[in-house]
C-alpha cells in the first residue's frame, strides 16, 4: 500500500510539474492567427499577445529602407487594412500585391511590430475572389486547401 | 507501357499481401505446416514483385516517360539523372511505394532469417507484415497510385521543388524510412507475443539488434535532416520544431526509451507491459507521421499535397492502436505478477526516469504539435504554437536526461549501496563539478547552460572513469595495454561499451545544440562594394556580385572576404538562384566551420541596378559542428553494438 502510494505520490509531483511547464511555455509561444479586420474590429488592442496577421501587401504601400533595413507596409484582407513596420531582412517571396503573414505585437502606436514576415510562394497560391479568403488561405492548416 | 506493368506489379503484390495475412491464419488453425510455408513464399514474391514495381517507377523516371502523371510532375528533360532516381520519394505516391518496398526488404530479411527459429511466433510475425503491407500496397494501388498515366502527354516535365536538388536528398528521406519502418520488425514480434501469449523475454531477446537499428537509422535521418536544413534551406537553423520534423522525432522518443526498458525486462522481468506500450506507440507514431505529412492538415514546408490518403491513414492509425491496445488488454492476465522496484536508487528506476522523461518529453512535443487542431476543433481559435514552446518545455527534460545518461549505465542494479554510489561517481562527479568552476570563471555565467554544460561533463567523467577502471583490471588480469583492452572489452560486453560511444556522441550532439542556442549572436545589413560589417571577431567585406547562367537556374552570387580576428579567412560565395518555374529566388547560404564556431552568411537580396550593393544576413553559430560529429560517433557506437564481433562471456556487465 505505502509503495503504492509513493509511486501515486510521485506520478501526480511529476504530472504536476509538466502541467505547469507545458502551461508556461503555451503561455509564452502560442500565436493567434487574425486578420486585420479582425484586429480593427478589436480595437483599443492590447498590446502584450503575441499575434501572427495574414493578408496581401497593400500595392503602393511598401517604404522601405534598405540602409536601416526597415520596412513599413499594409497588410489587407479585403475589407480593412492593418499598418506593419519591421526591420530585418523579408524572406525572397515577399514583395507588394503578394501574401504575407507578419508576426509579432501591437506597439503602443498602434501599428503592427512585425518580428518575422513569412511568405507564401506564389505558385502554390491562387487567389480568392475577396481578399478575406486570400487572407484566411494563411492560417495555419489551410494553406494546402487553399490551392 | 512502363505505367500499367508496374500497376500490375503492385496490384499482384497486392494479392500475395492478402495470401500473407490469410495462411498463417488458417494454418494456426488446421495445424498444417505447408499454410507458413505459403506465407513465407507470399512475402518473398511481394519483395520481388514490389522491387520490380519500384524499378519501373525508376525507369519511367530515368527515361522521362511523361505519360506517367508522377515523373510528368517530379522531373523535367533536364534534371539530372541522380535526381530522376531521387525523384521516387520527391512527392507523396513515389514516397509511400519506397515505404513499402523498405518494409517488404525488412520483412522478407525477417522471414529468411527465422526459417527454424520462433516457429510459435513466426506465423503471426508473418501476418502482422502482410497487414502493413497489404495496407501501403492497398494505399499505392488504389488511393495514391504512382503509375497514373497522364493524357496528352506533356512536352516535358515540372521537376522537383528546387529545394529537393540537394545531394541529402539521396539520404535524408530513405534514411528516415528505413527507421520509420525498423520499428515494425519489434513491433511485429511484440503482436506476435501477445496473440500467442508467450510474453516472456523470448520477442525481446530477438527484435534487441532491429531494435537498435531501427533507432540508428531513425537518429541518423533526423540528423542528416538537420544537417540539410542547416545547409540548404539558408536560415542558418537546423530544427524549427516544425510540425513534420517533429513527427520524424517522435519516434525517435518512445523507441530510446524502449532501447532502455527492454534491458530492464530482460534483466529483472520487469516493465512487461511498459515495454509492449511503448513499441506499439512507436509504431503508431511512425503512421501518425505519415499522417500529417500526407493529409495537409498542418502547415509545413515539409507537406505533401493533400488528398484522400491522410484520411485513409487515420483510418488504419486508428486499425493499429485499437488493434494493439486491445491485445494487451486481452492478455493483461498474463502480464501480471512482475517482481516490483527494489530501491528508487537502482538501474532499473533510473531507467525509468529515463522513460518517464522521454515520454514526458513526446507528451509535450506531442500536445505541442497538434494543439492547433485541438484549438480550432474545440475553441475555433486559430493558433500556431511557436519554437519557444518547444525549447522552454524540452530543455529542461533533456537535462534531465543528460543526468540520467550519466547515472543510469554505471549505478548498480536493483539497490545501489552508499559505497557502491562513492566508488562509481565520487570522481566523476568531482571532476564535472570542477569543469563546471572553470566554465563559470571563464565566461559561462548564465545557469542553464552552465548546468548544461556540467551535466555533459559528467557524462563523459563517468564514462571515461568507469572504462579506465575495467581497463586497469585487464591490465591486471591479462596485461594488456589500453587499446587491446578495449577491444577486449567492447567484444565481451559489446552493448555496454558500444552504449558508452553513443552517449558520447549524443553529448557531443546535445553540446552543439547547447552552445548554437545559447551563444549565437546575428547581424543584418546592407553593403556597398568595400563596405564592411562586424559581428564578434569577424569583419566581413563586401567584394562585389557575378551572374552566371547554369543548367537549371540563373545565379547572382556575391562574394564576402572574411576576417578573423584580423587575419584573412577566405572569401564566401552566398548566392541567389532565379529558377524559371519560380517567381522569387531561392537562396544558397554558405558557411565556413570551425571546431569552435560557424560564421553562417545569407545572401537576402541586392541592388539590381548598378549590381554594387548586397543585403547580408551574417550568424556566428558556436559549436554546430559538434553535432556532426556527434552523429559520427552514433555510427561508430552503433556498429559496436550490433555487429557480430561479439566474445561470450560468462557474465555480463
Amino acid at each position: 500500500m505505502t509503495r503504492s502510494r509513493r509511486f501515486l505520490i510521485g506520478g501526480v509531483i511529476i504530472l504536476a510539474a509538466l502541467s505547469y511547464m507545458i502551461y508556461g511555455g503555451m503561455q509564452e509561444a502560442i500565436v493567434y492567427f487574425v486578420t486585420p479586420s479582425e484586429l480593427k474590429a478589436k480595437e483599443p488592442i492590447s498590446t502584450d499577445k503575441f499575434l501572427r496577421m495574414g493578408g496581401m501587401v497593400v500595392k503602393g504601400s511598401l517604404q522601405k529602407d534598405l540602409k536601416d533595413l526597415t520596412y513599413r507596409f499594409e497588410l489587407t484582407d479585403g475589407s480593412a487594412t492593418f499598418p506593419v513596420f519591421f526591420k530585418g531582412v523579408p524572406p525572397d517571396l515577399f514583395t507588394e500585391g503578394k501574401g504575407a503573414v507578419v508576426e509579432g505585437r501591437i506597439g503602443n502606436d498602434g501599428v503592427f511590430q512585425a518580428t518575422t514576415i513569412m511568405a507564401k510562394h506564389a505558385e502554390e497560391y491562387s487567389p480568392h475572389a475577396d481578399g478575406k479568403g486570400a487572407a484566411k488561405s494563411f492560417i495555419p492548416g489551410k494553406e494546402n486547401s487553399a490551392k | 507501357m512502363t505505367a500499367s506493368i508496374g500497376h500490375s506489379f503492385v496490384l499482384l503484390a497486392f494479392l500475395l499481401a492478402l495470401v500473407g495475412i490469410i495462411a498463417p491464419i488458417v494454418g494456426a488453425r488446421s495445424g498444417d505446416n505447408r499454410c507458413l510455408s505459403l506465407a513465407r513464399w507470399a512475402i518473398f514474391g511481394q519483395f520481388v514483385l514490389v522491387t520490380l514495381a519500384a524499378s519501373a517507377l525508376v525507369y519511367g523516371l530515368i527515361t522521362t516517360d511523361f505519360s506517367i502523371k508522377y515523373v510528368a510532375f517530379n522531373t523535367t528533360r533536364a534534371t539530372p539523372i541522380y535526381y530522376r532516381v531521387t525523384g521516387l520519394w520527391g512527392a507523396l505516391e513515389g514516397s509511400l511505394l519506397l515505404w513499402e518496398w523498405i518494409l517488404i526488404i525488412f520483412a522478407g530479411i525477417t522471414a529468411a532469417l527465422y526459417r527454424e527459429r520462433h516457429k510459435e511466433l513466426m506465423p503471426w510475425v508473418i501476418v502482422i507484415f502482410s497487414i502493413v503491407s497489404a495496407f501501403f500496397l492497398g494505399v499505392v494501388a488504389f488511393a495514391s497510385n504512382p503509375f497514373e498515366t497522364i493524357s496528352p502527354v506533356p512536352p516535358d516535365g515540372r521537376g522537383l521543388n528546387p529545394l529537393l536538388e540537394d545531394a541529402n536528398m539521396m539520404t535524408h528521406p530513405p534514411l528516415l524510412y528505413t527507421g520509420f519502418v525498423g520499428l515494425t520488425v519489434p513491433f511485429a514480434f511484440a503482436m506476435a507475443a501477445l496473440v500467442v501469449g508467450r510474453l516472456d523475454e523470448a520477442w525481446i531477446l530477438s527484435t534487441r539488434r532491429w531494435t537498435i537499428t531501427a533507432w540508428f537509422f531513425l537518429t541518423a535521418g533526423n540528423l542528416v535532416g538537420a544537417w540539410w536544413s542547416y545547409h540548404v534551406l539558408g536560415w542558418g537553423g537546423y530544427w524549427a520544431w516544425d510540425p513534420v520534423e517533429n513527427a520524424a522525432f517522435m519516434p525517435w522518443l518512445p523507441a530510446t526509451a524502449f532501447l532502455h526498458s527492454i534491458q530492464v525486462q530482460e534483466r529483472r522481468r520487469m516493465l512487461k507491459v511498459w515495454n509492449l506500450s511503448l513499441i506499439i506507440i512507436a509504431f503508431s507514431l511512425t503512421i501518425f507521421g505519415t499522417f500529417l505529412t500526407r493529409s495537409g492538415i498542418l502547415s509545413s514546408i515539409h507537406a505533401f499535397s493533400s488528398g484522400p490518403v491522410g484520411a485513409i491513414f487515420l483510418v488504419f492509425l486508428s486499425f493499429v492502436l485499437l488493434g494493439s491496445f486491445g491485445l494487451l488488454a486481452y492478455r493483461a492476465d498474463l502480464l501480471k505478477g512482475q517482481p516490483e522496484l527494489d530501491s528508487m536508487v537502482s538501474r532499473e528506476s533510473a531507467f525509468l526516469l529515463n522513460n518517464i522523461v522521454l515520454v514526458s518529453a513526446l507528451f509535450t512535443i506531442f500536445l505541442g504539435t497538434i494543439f492547433p487542431l485541438i484549438s480550432e476543433a474545440v475553441a475555433g481559435v486559430q493558433v500556431s504554437v511557436g519554437a519557444p514552446y518547444f525549447n522552454s518545455v524540452t530543455v529542461p527534460l533533456f537535462l534531465c536526461l543528460v543526468f540520467l545518461m550519466a547515472v543510469g549505465p554505471i549505478i548498480a542494479w536493483r539497490r545501489a549501496s552508499w559505497d557502491n554510489l562513492k566508488r562509481n561517481f565520487l570522481w566523476p562527479a568531482a571532476m564535472a563539478l570542477a569543469i563546471g568552476i572553470i566554465l563559470f570563471v571563464w565566461k559561462v555565467r548564465d545557469f542553464l547552460p552552465l548546468l548544461g554544460f556540467t551535466l555533459l561533463a559528467f557524462v563523459v567523467c563517468t564514462i571515461v572513469y568507469d572504462t579506465a577502471l575495467a581497463l586497469r583490471a585487464r591490465k591486471r588480469i591479462a596485461g594488456e595495454g589500453i587499446v587491446r583492452g578495449l577491444i577486449t572489452l567492447a567484444r565481451r560486453n559489446q552493448r555496454r561499451y558500444g552504449g558508452f560511444v553513443v552517449h558520447l556522441g549524443i553529448v557531443l550532439i546535445i553540446l552543439g545544440i547547447a552552445g548554437s542556442m545559447t551563444y549565437s549572436i546575428e547581424k543584418e545589413a546592407t553593403l556597398a562594394v568595400k563596405q564592411e560589417l562586424t559581428i564578434g571577431n569577424y569583419r566581413i567585406q563586401f567584394e562585389g556580385l557575378t551572374g552566371s547562367q547554369q543548367s537549371t537556374h540563373f545565379r547572382v552570387e556575391a562574394a564576402f572576404r572574411v576576417f578573423h580576428n584580423g587575419s584573412e579567412e577566405g572569401v564566401l560565395n552566398p548566392a541567389l538562384k532565379f529558377f524559371p518555374a519560380q517567381q522569387s529566388p531561392i537562396g544558397r547560404a554558405v558557411h565556413q566551420s570551425s571546431l569552435s564556431e560557424d560564421i553562417y552568411l545569407i545572401l537576402s537580396g541586392f541592388s539590381e541596378v548598378g549590381r554594387n550593393q548586397a543585403t547580408l544576413k551574417v550568424l556566428v553559430r558556436p559549436l554546430v559542428i559538434w553535432m556532426w560529429i556527434g552523429g559520427f560517433v552514433i555510427v561508430l557506437g552503433t556498429l559496436i553494438c550490433i555487429l557480430p564481433i561479439g566474445k561470450p562471456t560468462p557474465q555480463e556487465d
